[in-house]
């Protein structure tokens, strides 16, 4: 193909722009259906009150799917999330030791622990060249033994330092203080992804490492430190979620398995790595926070509940940013006559 | 064979017990004269026990109750320990280790399956079967398995054949699972270990599909009248709460406490209260309950009165109300066990229409359990539903105890201090 012919059939900047910006659609979508279904069955939950209730939940899944959203980048996945979140939250309360002299050596503590265990699977994975899946399995079963058993020695329902309390149920705006860092986290990595070149890098070497290797890029230190930062996020969740709850159980973390996962599915990364968007997936944890909340308005039974949470799962999954993709560049395809553009794995606006 | 040598042996000291040991045929915390169960009181102390408990002790346990059952009087007097260093000692290593070795000599395994341990309740509950196995220097060995609330019931299943292949020869617990781990309790009963669940963990309520049935499938089940406690919850409700909604809380989904008395509460509520919404699960996790109480607040903030087991869970679940806004005014709580967090907290309140009214936390059920496996296991005939009388009570200042070891612990539990102390040292 000669380099004319290239040119002449390559996508124009807009429209791979639009075609890359199609695969994140699918959330916003689905939450303005979330709004009109609960603005007809269960309006209550579309009132300040409940949005307010939203917001710190929606915050700590949020930020855990941020981090989850690196690692899938990579072509990875992280299933130590809630071994780390509990882990750092235990920690928060057992170095805090209910003192506010001791907030930040509490907060470093947990942050190292988990950062910490990032490193460990960033070592496996990227290093050793270990099963994603199985690795971080694995370590987040080990990470939940030693956090049981720091927990139930030191650390079991005791509350956390009272200052961290008070300042995580104070608000800013008229939101938790919790809100505003998850936006200001969300907003870093957007502008790390769209205007900076190790996030460009990053996305590139997660959408195609064998290139990214051959050009000279490290796509092991990639992927080790995709688990590093992860487990940061994990970190900040868990020290912001104990400090919401005061007095954290060992069973925190329960919920930030498939939660996290779900959310950056329904953002519409790619599971093979690559692409994703932040704001996306920031838009993905507060949709299934609501359809929680919609649900307990609703009354469902904790079964129901979990049924249609598993199918919104699977929805996102049917309308994930891959198919999505395939599905433009079909139309595309048709309408050109002609079956050779491609723009699946452009990273042009690919997060943001 | 083996057990039954064991039986033997433990059926020959039981006697020379008793024949040293006196013949008080014991009475009830509240003496009801009954010759009846003198009669029954005199019949244990043929098997080792006295149903002589300190009245005082028993009021401290279950509150001003009356006709308690004979077991659990014997239960209690055992509880009436004085503790030095070496069976703290050994009662923290048992606390602290999958299998543990009393130190006893005895020949006998207590095993306790437990379906998660990841409170603080759980935890004491554990405690106070350990102290009460101490009491049986038949009882050598403890091994105690905790299923960490996996939604897997194979992980609980795993537990009680783990126990039944370790030789157990008894085994208590609270079966989380319900009948989802039937198989493998019916499996240790067919083995001749008898299985007494206790805080009535009943392995699916009867009448309920596939729910087996205590004294017929295992050995016996320890715990309140579900039904009488449930109606005991909605008088309270009916009589002492402002009109309005009712929020229902209940811990892991399906298990049999919260089942049972949810069953009954409902129905009797009148129609001035009702419900939220369905009864919520939330596995006795604090944050599960603070998530439900958020969700329910959001969009009715005049709920007026709360029904849970749970008194921890309940205190964390207040902070809904701090974080939406709304006063904690005109609230009825009623919960079955009696944690300090909550109470102390209500005392910091100072709210005259904030209310609570509480059961009796149950710890000591698990006390219950291992003196019925005892008896079963000298061949004495133990009733197939231990009922533990309950009475409800609203809180006082009186019930919020500035020294305790740790405000998490219920007032009615009976460890002593010196333990709690050990098991919590952070306070």
């Amino acid at each position: 193909m000669s380099t004319a012919t290239a040119t002449r059939r390559a996508p124009s900047s807009s429209l791979t722009s639009f075609v890359v910006a199609s695969r994140y659609l699918p959330v916003y979508i689905a939450i303005v259906l979330l709004i009109v279904v609960a603005a007809i069955w269960a309006p209550a939950a579309l009132r300040a009150p409940s949005l307010r209730a939203i917001a710190p939940f929606g915050t700590f899944l949020a930020i855990a799917a941020l981090g989850q959203m690196l690692v899938i980048m990579t072509g990875g996945i992280d299933l130590s999330v809630p071994g780390s979140i509990t882990l750092g939250a235990v920690l928060v309360v057992g170095v805090g030791d209910a003192s506010d002299d001791r907030v930040w050596a509490a907060i470093g503590v947990a942050l190292l622990a988990v950062a910490l265990v990032g490193l460990v699977n960033g070592i496996l994975i990227g290093g050793l060249g270990l099963n994603a899946l199985i690795v971080t399995l694995a370590v987040g079963q080990i990470v939940n033994g030693i956090a049981l058993r720091y927990y139930t020695s030191v650390a079991i329902q005791t509350p956390v330092p009272t200052g961290l309390s008070e300042w995580a149920s104070s608000r800013f705006l008229g939101v938790t203080r919790t809100f505003w860092v998850g936006v200001v986290l969300t907003l870093v990595l957007i502008v790390i992804f769209r205007f900076t070149t190790p996030g460009r890098r990053f996305q590139v070497v997660g959408a195609n490492p064998v290139a990214s290797h051959i050009a000279g890029l490290r796509v092991n230190l990639n992927q080790v430190a995709a688990y590093v930062v992860a487990a940061l996020c994990y970190g900040v969740a868990a020290i912001l979620l104990a400090a919401f709850l005061k007095t954290p159980s060992i069973s925190l973390g329960v919920p930030y398995l498939l939660g996290p996962i779900a959310a950056v599915v329904i953002g519409g990364a790619s599971l093979t790595g690559g692409l994703a968007s932040p704001l996306s997936t920031w838009a993905g944890a507060f949709f299934l926070a609501g359809l929680n909340q919609m649900m307990r308005v609703m009354g469902l039974s904790t079964a129901l509940q979990f049924v249609v949470f598993g199918l919104v799962i699977v929805g996102g999954m049917l309308v994930s940013g891959d198919r999505i993709i395939r599905g433009v560049e079909q139309v595309l395809r048709e309408r050109r006559g002609d079956g050779e553009t491609s723009v699946v794995g452009a990273t042009d606006g690919g997060s943001g | 064979m083996h057990r039954i040598r064991i039986i033997g042996v433990v059926a020959v000291l039981a006697l020379v017990f008793a024949a040293c040991g006196g013949d008080d045929g014991g009475g009830t915390a509240e003496p009801t004269g009954d010759a009846e169960a003198s009669a029954a009181g005199t019949e244990l102390s043929e098997y080792g026990e006295s149903v002589d408990a300190d009245p005082a002790l028993v009021e401290k346990a279950l509150g001003p109750v009356e006709d308690v059952p004979d077991i659990v009087l014997a239960a209690i007097a055992r509880a009436d320990q004085d503790l030095d260093q070496a069976t703290i000692d050994t009662a923290m290593e048992c606390w602290n280790s999958v299998e543990c070795d009393t130190g006893s000599g005895g020949e006998l395994i207590m095993g306790v399956a437990d379906g998660g341990r990841g409170n603080v309740w759980r935890q004491v509950t554990h405690m106070e079967a350990i102290l009460q196995a101490l009491t049986y220097p038949e009882i050598g060995t403890i091994i105690s398995r905790d299923a960490q609330w996996d939604e897997d019931p194979a992980v609980a299943e795993a537990d009680i054949r783990f126990l039944i292949q370790a030789g157990a020869d008894f085994i208590i617990g609270y079966p989380d699972q319900g009948t989802n781990i039937a198989a493998a309790i019916l499996e240790a009963e067919a083995a001749g270990i008898p299985y007494i669940p206790y805080s009535a963990g009943y392995v699916g309520l009867p009448g309920d599909e596939g729910a087996l049935i205590p004294g017929e499938d295992y050995t016996a089940i320890v715990g309140e009248d579900l039904c009488a406690l449930g109606e005991s919850f909605a008088d309270i409700v009916n009589a002492e709460a402002a009109p309005g909604p009712v929020g229902i809380m209940g811990g892991t989904p399906g298990n049999a406490l919260s089942a049972g008395w949810q069953r009954c509460f409902q129905p009797a509520l009148d129609d001035s209260h009702p419900r939220v919404g369905p009864a919520a699960d939330t596995y006795w996790v604090n944050d599960f309950a603070l998530q439900t109480v958020l969700g329910w607040l959001s969009t009715d903030p005049d709920i007026t009165a709360y029904a849970y087991e749970y008194a921890d869970g309940m205190y964390t679940a207040l902070d809904a109300y701090e974080q939406l806004d709304v006063p904690v005014e005109d609230i009825t709580i009623v919960v079955r066990t009696d944690e300090q967090t909550l109470f102390c907290d209500w005392v910091d309140r100072n709210e005259p229409s904030y209310r609570i009214f509480f059961s009796a936390g149950g710890n000591f059920q698990s006390r219950v359990a291992v003196t019925a496996a005892m008896l079963t296991l000298q061949d004495y005939e133990v009733p197939a539903e231990i009922i533990v009388p309950h009475v409800m009570r609203e809180v006082t200042d009186s019930n919020c105890d500035p020294n305790r070891v740790t405000e998490t612990v219920s007032g009615t539990s009976m460890v002593p201090d010196e333990v709690l102390a050990t098991m919590y040292p952070e306070g």
